[in-house]
């Protein structure tokens, strides 16, 4: 596919997030693939996605889901080789559909080869590749991530006898930032992806790049510098291209990645997570507000990257202690639902499967300022199982029938990289792509229904946002602009009917048009415009003066 | 014609905006912008330390204040619009305000609260007042946690006093309720006290709110209903308490008749058939024996107080024949004749007076407000007489005598049953 002459195409982006191993398997044995994924474009395509964002897919032991990366420049063997790759990149561009790759720059797999060099002795040519140390109190004031498997940043070496830092897993060394050979390479990793064509790239774990004493080694300006150099060489050598950080910050924090339009496209809003699920919970749109006041302009280019849910953990790192008991109470009191500092649980899960309120979050997803992702599996509703260890609760197979596997694979069931759902309410005969696909009303065809309303209305990727503060805090209103173009979304955060009075007078004369059924309503006058909003309903009006 | 709704189309906008909540706290204020602002801080930090999960509204009920009450109450919201420094809130607390018609009522501010409690569907209620000045935010806690959390329907407080403060409660309005509702309830007449949804339901459908009853009585009317009805009660010790503005004469008539004439009037419907519900729980322990308050000494009028029941006695003769019992009437005019040195108003002598006032406003032997402005005088003397005895008393020894005349209201509650019976 050529690129489109816009480069701002993933402001008006709907993506959809996958993992290869997860969506479908083509060859039978028991693994989803990238033949497999190339045959479910047309699916993509139907939902109405314009991109997809691939999880790491690279040669890895996978003791982190692939995210121990063990050699940049091919395919994971049980995912294909390199040219189902490419062919499954050549199908979903000429589908429309672009492809966003993850790249994990802050650290490899201990089973790297870069990392066995450097480990291999402390005069080997690599071993400044990493960060190493002959003790384990340096960068003393940074915390530990996964607080629940590790105890330190810092890992001891039997073989070199020193200690290695690490961010994450003890088996995932981070490497060493500060040297250019370092920095050379991974560009030249890019470079290897962005010459297939992939159209992006979803940078991992950020923040940490560059360790500095006296500092919490998060968010560092020479962090930035780094990105900025490497951002300033895709634009030149590829343009068009896109750069999403996960940076798991406060809104504060995260301003800086976009720079001056010139280090990240995209960021994830992490904070804006949890409080959507928290202000649904409340009946109360004030977390929602109060961080979407908090969050810092960027620049016109920049964007911002919404979710509901992904494959990691509902992480609550960016909420206070009583917000995150209230979470836990709330969305995870069975404790081995809570995985580090967040609940390891799908989108229906989360909101006991209940249909409205499944809407009105996806609902918000669509139509806050930022490019919306979807995580597979979540179009149709599907459950999670947390009896499986860490994440993998939320990394099933993805279901596509009431068949065999639930038409993931021929394989045996036990054959399976995991076991399917199967229990009454999500399991794969109960919820499953073919089902929903009969229906009008599933879950499924509604949300195709909300991606193309939503990619009807450009101003809900580029425009303006502005809320309004109904009194009744249960309603969270705001106005999106761009240009002409005028959208009003209204949202009732409450399990029971609202009555909302807006003050929209300086819309005076307007009338609105639902987007949905396109129906016309009332023309806003002087007064105050009142609507009555059923539990867990909202509306998008398009303003139209006629 | 419809009936006159006592919420306004403003203050019912706004309870919508509201929605359901869990507690409510009402404020009724009457120019009361001088000590409002503390009070209501320290409900919100109370709702937002003890209560952040809950769902909660402040619902100020004015009499038509004239200086900034109003606009204090308001201020004290927390929204994405109005956020309090230094205070996170997980959710919005609506801090609400309306004036109520028909000028300053405490029955009427009552109502609003109830009724705004009952369509806000509020399960836990309380009603703070705006001139508590030695209110912290654990207030809020004792007051709504055994409501919340223990299924109280009412609690009504036990504050640390001076003990000179609240003589008519000490003296009266404690120990007659004590004996004729068998239920010793520190503060018949509560200032603060919270309540459960369904007892507000049940008191905001009453009829009484239109009526001089609920006007100016409608906590005691909801004390007694609570005690009544069945309702689960309970008290908790909040802390100290004492007067705002010492320096202004309490209205003892005003105090008579919104306390004493309330009592009376539910006796009408509840004796002598109301006998033992239970004990009275205390819903949290309270903090050792409510001592006394260490503040500066009440400066009373002691000479004056005998001099207005001397003049009493001999002015309202006409009326206390027809009210009391001749006996009583003799004895009170010879204490009235001896010096004030020699003066003393007994228990025993208090007691058949009061509970001859109380049948008599039963038998309506006169104009039933008549009867209980003439209990004024009778109880100053009776003030007079406790002040004097406990002069040098410490606060212990003072409850002592509260108990003494406990137990002598009780003692004599046979000789009310045949007052009231007409056998006498």
């Amino acid at each position: 596919m050529t690129q489109l002459p816009d480069g701002l195409w993933y402001k008006d982006a709907v993506i959809y997030q996958v993992h290869v191993r997860t969506f479908f398997d083509a060859n039978g044995d028991g693994i989803g693939d990238f033949r497999g994924l190339a045959q479910k474009i047309d699916y993509l395509a139907e939902l109405g996605v314009t991109a997809i964002w691939l999880m790491p897919f690279f040669p890895s032991p996978l003791r982190d889901d692939g995210y121990d990366i063990a050699d940049y420049r091919t395919v994971h063997p049980s995912y294909g080789v390199l040219d189902d790759f490419k062919a499954f990149l050549e199908i979903a561009h000429a589908r429309g559909i672009r492809v966003i790759i993850e790249l994990v720059l802050n650290h490899t797999s201990d089973q790297h080869p870069w990392f066995q060099e450097s480990r291999s002795s402390r005069d080997n040519a690599r071993r400044d590749w990493y960060v190493w140390s002959d003790t384990d109190t340096r960068y003393h004031g940074t915390r530990i991530i996964f607080i629940d498997t590790e105890l330190s940043n810092w890992a001891w070496d039997p073989v070199s006898k020193q200690y290695y830092w690490h961010r994450f897993f003890s088996h995932q060394p981070d490497l060493n930032y500060d040297n250019p050979a370092v920095r050379e390479e991974m560009w030249s990793v890019m470079k290897f992806w962005l010459a297939m064509g992939v159209d992006g790239f979803r940078l991992d774990a950020i923040p940490y790049l560059v360790e500095r004493e006296g500092t919490s080694c998060e968010n560092l300006p020479e962090t930035h510098q780094i990105m900025r150099e490497l951002r300033a060489r895709m634009d030149q050598e590829y343009p068009g291209r896109m750069l999403l950080a996960e940076a798991n910050q406060w809104p504060a924090d995260l301003g800086p990645y976009f720079g001056n339009g010139d280090e990240f496209n995209m960021a994830f809003h992490f904070p804006l997570m949890p409080r959507m699920f928290m202000g649904l919970k409340l009946e109360d749109r004030k977390p929602i507000t109060e961080i979407l006041q908090q969050t810092p302009v960027i620049p016109e280019n920049c964007q911002w990257c919404l979710f509901l849910r992904n494959h990691d953990e509902l992480t609550l790192e960016m909420v206070t202690d009583t917000e995150r008991d209230y979470m836990y109470d709330e969305y995870a009191k069975d404790k081995s639902m809570r995985l580090n500092l967040g609940i390891r649980r799908r989108l229906a899960p989360l909101l006991d499967n209940d249909r409205r309120r499944i809407e009105l979050m996806n609902g918000l997803l669509m139509s806050l300022p930022g490019t919306p992702i979807v995580y597979y599996g979540d179009e149709i509703g599907m459950g999670d199982n947390v009896n499986l260890g860490d994440r993998n609760g939320v990394r099933t197979p993805m279901q596509w029938s009431g068949g065999w596997n639930g038409g993931f694979s021929n394989a045996d069931p036990e054959a399976l990289y995991t076991p399917l759902m199967l229990n009454p309410v999500y399991g794969y005969q109960a919820v499953n792509v073919e089902s929903q696909k009969r229906f009008d009303h599933s879950l499924l065809s509604w949300m195709k229904r909300l991606i193309r309303a939503r990619k009807a209305a450009p101003v809900f990727g580029r425009g303006s946002m502005e809320f309004l503060y109904p009194a009744n805090h249960r309603i969270l209103a705001f106005v999106r602009q761009l240009d002409k173009e005028t959208v009003l979304a209204v949202n009732n955060l409450s399990s029971s009917a609202q009555a909302v009075e807006l003050d929209l007078r300086r819309y005076k004369g307007n009338i609105l048009i639902e987007m949905f059924g396109k129906n016309i309503f009332p023309r806003i006058g002087d007064l105050p415009y009142l609507l009555t909003m059923g539990p867990y309903e909202f509306f998008w009006f398009r303003l139209r003066k006629i | 014609m419809a009936e006159e709704s006592i919420l306004s189309d403003d203050f019912l906008r706004e309870l919508m905006n509201v929605g359901e909540v869990d507690i409510l706290v009402g404020l009724p204020t009457y120019n009361d912008a001088r000590t409002v602002s503390h009070v209501v801080q320290a409900v919100r930090a109370g709702l937002l330390k003890y209560f952040p999960r809950q769902r909660a509204v402040i619902i100020n009920a004015d009499g038509g204040s004239k200086d900034s009450t109003q606009e204090i109450v308001r201020a004290s919201s927390i929204s994405d619009l109005q956020n309090a420094p230094n205070l996170h809130a997980l959710r919005t607390l609506h801090s609400i305000s309306t004036q109520y018609s028909g000028g300053h009522a405490p029955g009427a501010a009552l109502h609003t609260i109830l009724a705004a409690a009952e369509l806000l569907r509020a399960s836990t209620c309380a009603v703070v007042s705006p001139d508590s000045v030695n209110i912290e935010p654990e207030w809020i806690d004792r007051l709504l946690r055994p409501v919340a959390r223990d299924n109280f329907d009412l609690i009504t407080p036990i504050y640390r006093r001076h003990k000179f403060e609240g003589l008519l409660v000490s003296n009266l309005l404690y120990p007659i309720t004590r004996a004729l509702y068998c239920k010793p309830i520190r503060e018949p007449y509560p200032s603060e006290f919270s309540f459960s949804g369904r007892l507000a339901v049940q008191m905001a459908g009453l009829d009484i709110w239109q009526q001089e009853t609920g006007r100016i009585g409608g906590e005691t009317y909801l004390v007694v209903s609570a005690i009544t009805g069945g309702y689960q009660t309970g008290q908790v010790f909040l802390g100290p308490k004492s007067r705002t503005d010492q320096s202004a004469p309490a209205d003892i008539v005003k105090a008579l008749r919104q306390t004493v004439g309330i009592l009376f009037s539910t006796l009408e419907s509840n004796f002598p058939s109301c006998s033992a519900q239970g004990e009275m729980k205390i819903a949290s322990s309270p903090d050792g024996r409510p001592a006394e308050i260490d503040t500066e000494p009440i400066r009373v009028n002691r000479k004056r107080l005998h001099q207005m029941f001397v003049r009493g006695i001999v002015d309202l003769e006409p009326v206390l024949k027809t009210i009391l019992a001749a006996s009583t009437l003799a004895e009170l005019q010879r204490a009235a004749a001896l010096p004030e040195e020699n003066f003393r108003y007994t228990d025993e002598l208090w007691v058949r007076s009061v509970y001859e006032f109380a049948a008599s406003y039963h038998h309506s032997i006169i104009s039933r407000d008549h009867i209980v402005q003439a209990l004024a005088p009778l109880y100053r003397g009776k003030a007079y007489t406790f002040l004097t005895e406990n002069r040098e008393t410490s606060a212990q020894e003072v409850e002592v005598c509260v108990e003494q005349l406990c137990v002598k209201f009780e003692e004599l509650k046979p000789y009310l049953v045949e007052l009231w019976n007409g056998k006498k």
